[in-house]
């Protein structure tokens, strides 16, 4: 197997995703040129659809790695970041994002037209610690952008109280003021319930994909998990809703007629952290055992319904869970959550990427890892990596486990797989 | 090493305090971890329990890699090692502000695996705005709830009196890091670790008794030498005084630090406000900035303040291995620091917080260059 590998895809939507993300960065650059304010922004939060309601582009540098991982832009920008001084121990998106955009950002052959310089910035305080530096760098990249220095409670989601979520609202509106003042545009309350609706629409929607990774043959794995851009940064749009109901009409036939990944299903994996960007084609390393990953816990950060007729409360609210969703802020509810997985999709055995770029995800992995085994008798793997750093992982090392992993499974379920 | 008699109390309270706390806690007293000074340990003792800051024991991990992976700091890993070993059986549980994201897992890993009753992390927040003062006043009732049903008590009196005592013991331990009229502070940096990390694992009462008994035996016989290349030294948490001998031995001077285990944690001393819950608050959201909570440009400043204060000549960076906010703060502040003409060092620590070979030529090395930077009078201020 290469290092890096591209994955294989099965799923038309899937193919029809370059079309997406195509068409998301033509439009982020074009806004430029209309002159329509630009934000970036990190993706878990509410403020996308505020800024979809205001007609304003939102921008999302996180997202923005992937493509850079995708397109083999990453070295590149690495070698800028630490060229500036930024240690490789830190998480690869903050190294990625800060030499793009010291770096090759204006270079005018960068694919897909590159991201348009900020007008705004969305300055987390809250969320991970990575996460808050990236745009502290931005805003000394980019000292023309008016920055709003947000601020929001960092609490696991069992133990969310009334206090928080008035903070988490409150919060949203003075983000609402400074977006007003900042571009002179005033939000329209209809506009910011419909645009609520899409959005829970489109969390409807993703939840019901999901649902049919239930069925035994999976219709399609986390080999084309990429469909979630539009969840990413689409949240709130028409194009989102479109997108997700012709991606579950292709899923519900292929799970309604028995059309799997593969000819022949006999393993089912749960994947969770965020996968290698640079290396999607290790989803289908599975395959030579006829095992199919297919559920992961990211992209459950994506199924936050919103109420729109409260559309601020229920920004507010996705803004407090999106992240303490995934991450160590809730190690409790992340187990439950990839226990209940496990029972949902009948899965088999669990991999763990050990991820060195993102502490917040890979802290409590042991003791979800324990439950497993305790609660649920399922097995797992674990394999070091990085979702962004190629330099931070090592084939050999994966193949051996994986083998020695799906060799077992494949035992205990009375299979014969030898590597 | 054996020290001066007047420091010998500090040090036995470190080598000792597990034997002291586990004895208290039989007899019924109810000690709580935390491992960030970013933890409002005034409103924590006011419900009634003892706070006590976690700290490891450097050297081998081993258990706490069942738990964790590798890439975190040294300090929770040593803190997890030795909880694991049984070292924090004297806690009831562990209280924390949500600084960086390893100690916000670390908290919650504890709740999983380490048995207590009183398990809470503060979302802080990280402006300073009514809104926001309004918002934690909410929190910090409802760790109180929370701290009354894990067996707590809280009394407003009490904290007035908690505030008043955790400001007597900042502002006496600022008196150390003061300059006497010879230009030297109080006492040198080890020993000033000495007595400040003592306050960290001593019940705050004792510890400002403690700390009374010092003041009334000044001026200390063992002033700073005047020898060395004064510098500042900025991390996260300092657990062992050998590396401040490795820098002297490399012919550096601590003259001044930021470090949440030392001088950062002492400003503001106090908070103001009509009530305590008013100045616990104003004390919170001013803090002295740390870099999982502000932008390095706002500590810049800062760090110049006390650069000219102390007349340090160089910034060592001395970080623990794999510390999210303050490595990602060192490439902005190093251009900084080098463009007001401070040079910069970085240091990384393992959990052996050993200065090995490497690292010792490097400090030389460092300090060397300073010193050819001010020509014949060899650092001297
Ligand atoms: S990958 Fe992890 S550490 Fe990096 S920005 Fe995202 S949540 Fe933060
Ligand atoms: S700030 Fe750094 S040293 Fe302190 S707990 Fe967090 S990661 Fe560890």
């Amino acid at each position: 197997m290469e290092k890096s590998k591209k994955s294989t895809k099965r799923l038309a939507a899937a193919k029809e995703l370059n079309k997406v993300v195509g068409e998301y960065y033509l439009e982020c650059a074009a806004a430029k040129e209309q002159g329509k304010p630009v934000g970036w922004m990190p993706p878990m939060n509410g403020a996308i659809e505020l800024f979809y309601a205001m007609d304003l582009q939102p921008v999302f540098p996180e997202n923005w790695s992937p493509v850079c991982a995708a397109f083999g832009l990453t070295p590149k920008n690495f070698e800028v970041s630490e060229g500036m001084g930024y240690s490789r121990d830190l998480c690869g998106y903050l190294r990625n994002i800060v030499g793009y955009v010291n770096g090759p950002m204006t270079d005018p052959a960068i694919p897909l037209g590159g991201l348009p310089a900020p007008d705004l910035l969305i300055s987390p305080g809250g969320g991970c610690v990575p996460v808050m530096k990236i745009f502290h760098a931005l805003e000394r990249r980019f000292p023309e952008a008016k920055v709003f220095k947000a601020d929001l409670p960092q609490v696991a989601l069992e133990e969310i109280a009334p206090h928080h979520i008035d903070y988490a609202i409150q919060e949203m509106q003075r983000l609402i003021t400074f977006l007003e003042e900042a571009t002179g545009r005033k939000l329209d309350q209809d506009r910011l319930q419909e645009v609520a609706a899409l959005s829970d629409q489109a969390c409807a929607l993703w939840d019901e994909i999901m649902s049919y990774r239930r069925s035994i043959p999976a219709p399609f794995s986390a080999a084309e998990i990429g469909i979630m851009f539009v969840m990413v940064t689409r949240q709130g749009t028409r194009q989102a809703i479109d997108f997700l109901i012709k991606a579950r009409d292709e899923i519900k036939e292929r799970a309604e007629s028995g059309t799997g990944v593969i000819e022949n299903e006999k393993l089912r994996l749960f994947w969770d952290n965020i996968p290698l960007w640079y290396n999607m084609g290790l989803f289908n390393y599975f395959e030579k055992a006829n095992a199919v990953v297919v559920a992961e816990t990211y992209s459950a950060a994506w199924s936050i319904r919103l109420d729109p007729a409260d559309p601020l409360k229920a920004l507010a609210l996705k803004s407090l869970m999106s992240y303490p969703l995934v991450s160590c802020v809730s190690i409790e509810k992340r187990k439950e959550m990839v226990l209940k997985a496990c029972r949902d999709y009948a899965i088999d055995g669990v991999v763990f990427h050990r991820n060195k770029s993102c502490v917040p995800i890979s802290l409590g992995q042991m003791d979800i890892r324990k439950a497993l085994e305790d609660e649920l008798g399922i097995p797992s793997v674990i394999f070091d990596a990085d979702h962004m750093d190629a330099r931070n992982f090592s084939t050999a090392q994966f193949q051996v486990r994986i083998d020695a992993f799906l060799e077992m499974l494949a035992e205990r379920k009375g299979q014969t797989f030898k590597t | 090493m054996s020290q001066p008699d007047y420091l010998q109390p500090f040090a036995d309270c470190l080598t000792q305090s597990s034997q002291w706390l586990s004895a208290q806690a039989e007899a019924g007293e109810k000690h709580i971890g935390y491992f960030c000074t970013y933890t409002p340990v005034e409103l924590i003792h006011a419900c009634g329990f003892v706070p006590i800051r976690v700290m490891g024991e450097p050297g081998v991990v081993e258990q706490a890699y069942s738990l964790v992976p590798d890439f975190i700091c040294p300090f929770m890993k040593c803190a997890l090692e030795k909880a694991l070993n049984g070292g924090f059986k004297y806690l009831k549980g562990v209280v924390q502000g949500y600084t960086c994201d390893v100690s916000c897992g670390m908290a919650n890993i504890w709740k999983e695996n380490i048995p207590g009753e009183l398990y809470h992390t503060f979302p802080l927040p990280y402006t300073d705005a009514p809104a926001t003062r309004d918002y934690l006043h909410k929190e910090f009732q409802a760790f109180i709830h929370k701290a009354e049903q894990a067996g707590g008590e809280f009394r407003l009196e009490r904290l007035q009196s908690s505030l008043d005592m955790y400001a007597a013991i900042r502002r006496s331990l600022l008196s150390l890091y003061q300059f006497g009229e010879d230009g030297a502070p109080a006492l040198n940096a080890r020993e000033r670790h000495i007595v400040v990390q003592a306050g960290y694992v001593a019940p705050p009462d004792l510890f400002l008794g403690m700390l009374e008994a010092l003041a009334s035996q000044k001026p200390f016989n063992s002033r700073e030498s005047q020898a060395g290349i004064p510098v500042l030294i900025s991390g996260s948490l300092v657990e062992s005084v050998g590396v401040f001998d490795a820098m002297e031995k490399a012919g550096a001077r601590i003259v001044a630090d930021d470090l949440c285990s030392g001088y950062r944690n002492l400003l503001p001393v106090d908070g103001s406000g009509s009530g305590p819950m008013e100045r616990l608050i104003d004390r919170y959201v001013n803090r002295f900035p740390c870099p999982s909570r502000c932008r390095a440009e706002n500590r810049f400043p800062l760090l110049m303040d006390r650069i000219e204060q102390t007349g340090a000549r160089g910034v060592i960076f001395l970080i623990q291995k794999f510390c999210t906010p303050h490595l990602a703060d060192i490439p902005e502040l190093t251009r900084l620091l080098k463009a007001a003409g401070i040079p910069v060092l970085v240091v990384e620590m393992d959990e052996s917080w050993r200065m090995g070979g490497q690292l010792q030529t490097r400090l030389e090395g460092f300090v060397e260059m300073i010193d050819g930077m001010y020509g014949t009078n060899h650092g001297k201020i």
